[in-house]
C-alpha cells in the first residue's frame, strides 16, 4: 500500500515538474515551465476538438500527432498522447447531443437518448452528466490502473516466450471476439495485419523480407504511415462518399441551466457507477475497448431498466452509462500496455509506435526501469480528467461553434496536416505515396466491411509474435507442444480456443450482435 | 456518388454484375482479394530461407502467415459463395481521385519546391474531391493553413523542412 502513494507521488512530481525551456528564437534565454501539464492540457485540448468534430477519429489524430512527439522527451510524448485519447471520450458526447451526429466511434451510443434530451431543452443536464460521469469513470480507472500495475508487472516478469505468445494469441482472440461485424473476416484482418509487419529486414538474420530492393522498405512498413492511411486517408475519401455537406442539425436554442437537477444526479448515479465497472473490465480486455464498452453499458442499462421504453426518449440513463463506461474503458486499456508491453487496441498500438520512436521497448520492465515514466503518465490523467471537465462544461460554447466549420473546408486541412505529418517521421516522400497507396486500401476494405482495427493490432504485434515464437521453440528444441504442456501457456491457449469456438455459436453470435443493433436504430 | 457506408444486406443502388449463383458478392470478392495477397506474398518470400534445425529462418514466418492467410481467404471466399450477404458497394470516383491526386503531388513537390507552395497546392487539388467546394474561401482558408503549417512545422515543433523552392534558396 505504502508503495502505491510513494509511486503515485513520483508520478505527481513529474507532472508538475518544471523545465528549462530555451528554443532558438528566444536567443539562450530559458525560462521553466510546467512542460508536462502544459503538454497534458494540449493534449486534453486536442482530444476534445477531434471528439467534437466527426469524421476525424482519435487513431488518425494520434498516428498525424506521432511525428510531433519526436521533440519531445518520452513522457511528455506519452502524457499528450493519452490526453488525446480520453480527452477524444469527452468531446464526443457534445456532438452526439448537440448534433445527432457521433463525433467519436465511442458516442455511437449516446446519440439515442442525449439528442433526444436536447430536443426537450435539457441539452445543458445531458451534456453536464456525460461530463461528471466520465470524469467520475476517470477518477476510477486511474486508481484502477494505479492499483494493478505493480502486481500485474511482477507477474507478466514470470511469462517465458512461449507464455507470451500465447497471451497474444488470446489478446488476438479476444480482438476479433469484441469487434464488430463477422468473426472470420476480423481474424482475415489480423493476419493480413500479422504478413504486413514482415515486410522488411528479419530481426534475427538481417535478411530483407519481402522489400523488393525498395531502400524505404528496408526498415519495413511503418504503422504510423499504414494507420495514417487506412484510418486518415481512407475515412476521408469514404465521408466524400456521402457528401461533403453532412447534415448537422444543430440544436439552435441557447444551451441554458447546465446543472442537473436533484432527480437527475439520483437517476444517473447507479448507471454511471454500472457504467465504469463494466467500462474498466471491457478496456482491460484486448479487443474493441472504448466502443464495445458505450455499447454494451447502454444495452446493460436497458435490460435493467424497470421501464425499457422510455430509453430513446431521453432517459438520463442512456447518456450517463455509455459515456462512463467509453472514458473508463478508454483509460483502463493502457493496463495491458504498460503492465505486459501489449497493445489491447489500435490506438495502443500507436502508443507503442510512440515508445519505439523514443527507444523504449513496452513491457513489464519498462514499470522497474522507468517508474517516473510509467506513474507520470498514470498521474498525469487524474489531472487531465480535471481539465477536460472545465474544458467540456464552461467551454462549450466553443467547441459547439467549431461544428459549424463545414466538411468541405475540413478534409482538405487534414489531408495536409497527415501528407505533412507522415513525411516529417522519415523525411521521406515515399512514405507519403505509401500512405495514400494505404488509404486506398483501407476505402477498399470499408466498402468490403473488412474492420480496419485489427489489421493495425496484427502489424504491430507481428514482430513480437514472430520472436516470441522462435524463442519459445528453440528452448523446447523445436516441440510445438510447449504451448500446452506449459501449464500458464495451455491455460491461455485453451481460453483462446474457448472464446473462438463461443464466438462462432449461432446463438452466441446473436447475442454479441444485440450488443451492437443499437447503432443500426 | 451516392453511397452510403456499406453495412447490412440491404444496399441502395445494387447492379448486378455477379452471377447468380454468388450470393454473398461483396465477400466472395473480399475472399479473393485476400487469396490474391496471400500468393503474392507467399511469391514473395519464396526466396527467403526456411526452417533449419530447431530455428527459424527468415521465411518462416512470413510464409506461415500467408498460409493462414490463404486459408482466411477461402473460408471468406466460400461463406459468400454460400450464404446470403451484402451486394458489391458502388464506388466513388471523385473523392478518391483527387485525395490521392494530392496526396501524390505532395509527395512529389515537397522536395523540389518546399512546403509553402506544395501544402498549398495539396489543399487546392484535395478541395477538388467534392463538388461543394467554394473557391473563393477554400482559397483563404488555404492561404491560412499554409501560413499556419509553414510556422508549426519548421519553428514551432524545429521539424528540418524547407520552406521556399529549392532553386529560389541556392
Amino acid at each position: 500500500m505504502s508503495d502505491l502513494f510513494s509511486n503515485l507521488a513520483l508520478g505527481f512530481h513529474v507532472v508538475f515538474q518544471f523545465v528549462p525551456w530555451s528554443p532558438a528564437w528566444l536567443g539562450g534565454v530559458s525560462i521553466p515551465i510546467p512542460a508536462n501539464i502544459l503538454l497534458c492540457l494540449i493534449g486534453a485540448l486536442v482530444g476534445t476538438l477531434v471528439g467534437v468534430l466527426p469524421g476525424i477519429g482519435t487513431i488518425a489524430t494520434v498516428a498525424m500527432l506521432l511525428p510531433i512527439t519526436f521533440g519531445l522527451p518520452p513522457v511528455g510524448a506519452l502524457i499528450m498522447l493519452a490526453g488525446i485519447y480520453y480527452g477524444a471520450q469527452y468531446g464526443g458526447s457534445t456532438t452526439s447531443i448537440l448534433v445527432n451526429i457521433p463525433g467519436e466511434a465511442t458516442s455511437v451510443v449516446t446519440t439515442l437518448d442525449g439528442f433526444q434530451m436536447a430536443k426537450q431543452g435539457r441539452a445543458g443536464p445531458a451534456l453536464a452528466i456525460a461530463a461528471i460521469g466520465s470524469f467520475f469513470a476517470g477518477c476510477v480507472s486511474t486508481v484502477l490502473i494505479a492499483v494493478l500495475g505493480a502486481p500485474l508487472t511482477k507477474l507478466a516478469l514470470a511469462f517465458g516466450p512461449a507464455e507470451y505468445f500465447s497471451l497474444m494469441v488470446l489478446g488476438l482472440i479476444f480482438a476479433t471476439v469484441l469487434a464488430k461485424g463477422s468473426v472470420l473476416k476480423a481474424i482475415a484482418m489480423i493476419v493480413f495485419g500479422l504478413l504486413l509487419s514482415m515486410v522488411g529486414s528479419d530481426i534475427e538474420t538481417g535478411a530483407s523480407r519481402m522489400a523488393f530492393n525498395i531502400p524505404e522498405l528496408a526498415d519495413g512498413l511503418g504503422f504510423a504511415t499504414v494507420a495514417m492511411g487506412v484510418f486518415g486517408f481512407a475515412e476521408i475519401i469514404r465521408n466524400l462518399d456521402a457528401g461533403a455537406e453532412m447534415d448537422r442539425d444543430l440544436v439552435q436554442q441557447k444551451i441554458t441551466g447546465l446543472m442537473p437537477t436533484k432527480k437527475d444526479m439520483i437517476d444517473s448515479a447507479p448507471a454511471i457507477v454500472r457504467g465504469t465497472i463494466l467500462g474498466s473490465i471491457l478496456g482491460i480486455l484486448p479487443g474493441g475497448g472504448a466502443v464495445i464498452a458505450s455499447f454494451a453499458a447502454y444495452t446493460f442499462e436497458k435490460k435493467i431498466a424497470k421501464d425499457p421504453s422510455r430509453f430513446g426518449r431521453g432517459a438520463i440513463e442512456g447518456v450517463a452509462a455509455p459515456e462512463s463506461a467509453n472514458n473508463a474503458a478508454a483509460q483502463t486499456s493502457f493496463i495491458p500496455l504498460l503492465t505486459l508491453g501489449i497493445p489491447p487496441n489500435a490506438v495502443m498500438a500507436l502508443m507503442v509506435g510512440a515508445m519505439t520512436i523514443h527507444g523504449i521497448v513496452p513491457g513489464p520492465q519498462v514499470m522497474q526501469k522507468q517508474p517516473e515514466l510509467v506513474w507520470g503518465m498514470i498521474a498525469s490523467m487524474w489531472v487531465g480528467n480535471l481539465m477536460l471537465i472545465i474544458i467540456n462544461l464552461p467551454l462549450v460554447g466553443i467547441w459547439v461553434r467549431l461544428l459549424r466549420v463545414p466538411y468541405r473546408l475540413m478534409f482538405p486541412s487534414i489531408v495536409i496536416f497527415c501528407a505533412i505529418g507522415i513525411y516529417s517521421i522519415n523525411n521521406a516522400p515515399v512514405d507519403v505515396i505509401l500512405a495514400g497507396a494505404f488509404g486506398l486500401l483501407g476505402y477498399w476494405l470499408i466498402k468490403h466491411d473488412f474492420e480496419p482495427a485489427p489489421l493495425l493490432l496484427g502489424m504491430v504485434l507481428g514482430p513480437l509474435m514472430e520472436e516470441n515464437l522462435r524463442r519459445a521453440l528453440l528452448i523446447s528444441r523445436g516441440d510445438a507442444t510447449v504451448f500446452f504442456t506449459r501449464p500458464l501457456s495451455a491455460v491461455l491457449m485453451a481460453t483462446a480456443a474457448f472464446l473462438l469456438v463461443l464466438a462462432l455459436l449461432p446463438s452466441l453470435r446473436k447475442k454479441r450482435d444485440e450488443v451492437f443493433v443499437e447503432s443500426e436504430t | 456518388m451516392s453511397e452510403t457506408p456499406s453495412h447490412g444486406p440491404n444496399l441502395g443502388p445494387v447492379k448486378y454484375i455477379m452471377p447468380k449463383w454468388v450470393r454473398g458478392p461483396q465477400d466472395f470478392v473480399g475472399g479473393i482479394a485476400l487469396i490474391a495477397i496471400a500468393l503474392f506474398a507467399l511469391w514473395a518470400s519464396s526466396d527467403l530461407q526456411g526452417m533449419h534445425g530447431f530455428s527459424f529462418g527468415a521465411g518462416t514466418a512470413p510464409r506461415m502467415f500467408a498460409v493462414l492467410l490463404l486459408g482466411l481467404g477461402i473460408a471468406v471466399m466460400v461463406v459468400g459463395l454460400v450464404t446470403e450477404g451484402a451486394h458489391l458497394a458502388t464506388y466513388a470516383w471523385r473523392g478518391p481521385l483527387f485525395v490521392s491526386l494530392s496526396i501524390l503531388s505532395f509527395a512529389i513537390t515537397i522536395r523540389p519546391l518546399g512546403l509553402v507552395i506544395s501544402a498549398f497546392a495539396t489543399f487546392l487539388i484535395s478541395a477538388l474531391g467534392t463538388h461543394e467546394t467554394r473557391w473563393k474561401e477554400t482559397i483563404i482558408v488555404g492561404i491560412a493553413l499554409t501560413a499556419f503549417c509553414s510556422f508549426l512545422f519548421p519553428y514551432g515543433l524545429g521539424l528540418p523542412m524547407q520552406l521556399w523552392p529549392r532553386f529560389l534558396v541556392q
